[in-house]
């Protein structure tokens, strides 16, 4: 058998370049998964002095009583807070599992935790991670809790501080929290467990009765 | 350009149209040649989209449709054709794997008519009729596509694809495919050979 | 990383769409040039007379594969955001035999018979009306299919991550052998030519 490469049939050569191919991925053995961030300092810490990534409870809330989809809400709790209360429409998500492939890229994620430390420091990975629509719910669930859910009249609130209370009033009940009127609000207020919208964890929260199957064959 | 001269033109254009369908039908490529390019093009799925090749979701997809527009009620209340028919925001035919199997038709017919090799045939061996192969192909269909469903895709989902990504569950998939291929093939072969 | 592109962002779902009809059109095309567009030719490798099936399907699956794995291993493609579809193994295996079965009776799968009926087959709309009458079935049966249907859920689990070993290595090893099988389909279309001078076109 002649070793000159030139003589043999275009099957011999393409079963040598892929048996090459395939001898030096032996040798590679695992490519290098992705977890190396690229980091654009410059244009990250602009995005943190403009704020432009924050969502107010308010705006949230309203989104959510409007039925929006175009969201994706990231509860950065643990499974049992998140079983205890979550609002409605997130999806519950460990921080270490936010690169594994349930997010997209191109998604609008909005990233809450009980105040709002992990949510920063997720939107930081995120954002490194080329992950475009990523914010923050400003204020966490503890915020959501004290602005939507318990809202507070205090005595000596001025007119337009009682009409916004009455707007606040509705937007709580739609949640199924309490409004509290008057001056010192009790700490010990219980958590309302609200009826949940959809199953927790479910994949998209708008999805109704089936999610469309997407990605079969 | 004298009409005369136009006809001539038209005459050899027309001519050689037809000839390029009626020519006698082409060898087929060389099938490693073939591989390599359905290979590229499944690699090229996988890098622009993130997702392999399929079809037997585009027929479950249309069947859905075909079964929600005449008896909704069922076909939302069955998990199987709902899952097809999504939340009803957009067309359960607006579907990546819907539009891939049309592209498949048309790329099939380009090839064909490159080819010479696009004419109305009944592909069957010799030793059986007409009537016989269409009982064999309308059953065979059925089978398959009962497989597929199961198996939750066909070769060129999970063989193919699944294949190339070395799913654990797709080679077990493709290896019983063949398996179950030559385990039939000796009970139709009167259809072949 | 900037690939799976789609995933990047680099498009939306409508654009997706399009990528898709293209994408199709290459497959069609290159399934049609291997002759896929034949249930004669299709079903000859169950008699062992053109073994083409086992070659352009094996070819594909490697060159894919290999090209992923080097693609991923510049960094060019996140590997992890490329589906994987989850496996259940037993009624994948149930399946796969039975759609084998249908394979050989029918002679075509999905995606070839597509492309056989654009070039002309009558019997290829036949077997698509089967398709869609197999389909009906299993969608009427569901309900008491679905327990079968889910059971052995195992995830998306791939071969080098069930059996421990390094993502090259196995390449390499499906490569060896899939170079291997095709040496031996000489042999083997020899041994059956006899068959094949009477039945194949």
């Amino acid at each position: 058998m002649t070793l000159s490469a030139r003589h043999w049939t275009i099957n011999k050569k393409l079963a040598a370049l892929v048996g090459s191919l395939g001898f030096l991925a032996l040798i590679a053995a695992n490519p290098y998964k992705g977890s190396r961030l690229e980091l654009n300092g410059r244009e990250l810490s602009e995005i943190v002095q403009k704020e432009v990534d924050h969502v107010s409870a308010e705006e949230l809330a309203g989104w959510i009583i409007q039925g929006k989809s175009d969201y994706r809400l990231v509860d950065l709790r643990n499974e049992k807070d998140f079983a205890e209360y979550h609002i409605p429409t997130a999806e519950n998500l460990a921080i270490t599992s936010l690169q594994e492939g349930s997010l997209a890229r191109n998604d609008k994620i909005v990233l809450y935790s009980d105040g709002g430390i992990h949510s920063a420091q997720a939107w930081f990975l995120l954002k490194s991670n080329q992950f475009k629509g990523v914010y923050i719910l400003s204020g966490g669930l503890d915020e959501w809790k004290d602005k939507i859910l318990f809202p507070r009249l205090n005595d000596n609130a001025s007119p337009t501080e009682i009409a916004a209370f009455e707007k606040a009033k509705l937007v709580s009940k739609f949640f199924g929290g309490i409004p509290q009127v008057g001056g010192n609000v009790a700490s010990g207020i219980p958590k309302l467990a609200m009826p949940k919208l959809e199953s927790p964890g479910a994949g998209q929260p708008k999805a109704g009765p089936a999610k469309k199957k997407k990605e079969g064959c | 350009m004298s009409s005369a001269e136009k006809a001539i033109l038209l005459d050899n254009v027309g001519a050689r149209v037809a000839a390029n369908v009626r020519r006698e039908a082409q060898p087929y490529w060389n099938p490693y040649l073939a591989g390599l390019g359905l290979g590229l093009v499944l690699l090229a799925a996988f890098v622009i989209m993130g997702r392999g090749l399929g079809a037997s979701g585009a027929f479950a997809s249309v069947l859905s449709v075909g079964v929600n527009a005449v008896a909704p009620q069922h076909a939302v209340s069955n998990s199987f054709y709902s899952e097809y028919l999504g939340d009803g925001t957009q067309s359960p035919l607006k579907d990546w794997l819907v539009f891939e199997v049309l592209g498949a038709v048309v790329g099939g017919f380009i090839s064909g008519i490159l080819a010479g090799r696009v004419r109305k045939t009944i592909e069957k061996g010799p030793r059986i009729t007409t009537a016989g192969r269409f009982a064999y192909a309308f059953a065979g269909g059925m089978i398959m596509a009962f497989g597929a469903k199961l198996a939750r895709g066909c070769t060129s989902g999970q063989a193919l694809t699944g294949g190339a990504l070395l799913g654990l569950g797709s080679w077990s998939f493709m290896l019983a495919v063949f398996a179950g291929a030559y385990a039939v093939a000796y009970f139709v072969r009167r259809q072949w050979t | 990383m900037n690939a799976p592109l789609f995933k990047f962002g680099m498009f939306g779902d409508e654009v997706s769409l399009i990528v898709a009809f293209v994408i199709g059109i290459g497959f069609g095309f290159f399934l049609e040039r291997a002759g896929f567009g034949s249930a004669r030719k299709l079903c000859a490798q169950f008699y062992f007379t053109d073994l083409a099936v086992f070659k352009v399907m094996f070819t594909a699956i490697i060159t894919a594969m290999v090209g992923l794995f080097w693609l991923s291993w510049i960094g060019f493609v996140d590997l992890s955001l490329v589906y994987v579809s989850p496996t259940f193994i037993l009624p994948q295996t149930i399946g796969g035999l039975i759609l084998g079965a249908g394979f050989v009776i029918g002679g075509y799968c999905p995606g070839t018979s597509c492309v056989a009926a654009s070039t002309g087959k009558i019997d290829a709309l036949v077997y698509i009306a089967g398709i869609f009458a197999g389909t009906f079935l299993f969608g009427e049966l569901f309900p008491f299919l679905s327990g079968f249907y889910n059971s052995t859920p195992m995830g998306q689990v791939t071969i080098p991550q069930f059996f421990n070993l390094s993502y090259g290595l196995v390449v390499f090893l499906v490569v060896m052998m899939a170079i291997g099988g095709f040496a031996g389909t000489g042999w083997v279309e020899q041994k059956f030519s006899k068959l094949a001078k009477e039945t194949m076109p």
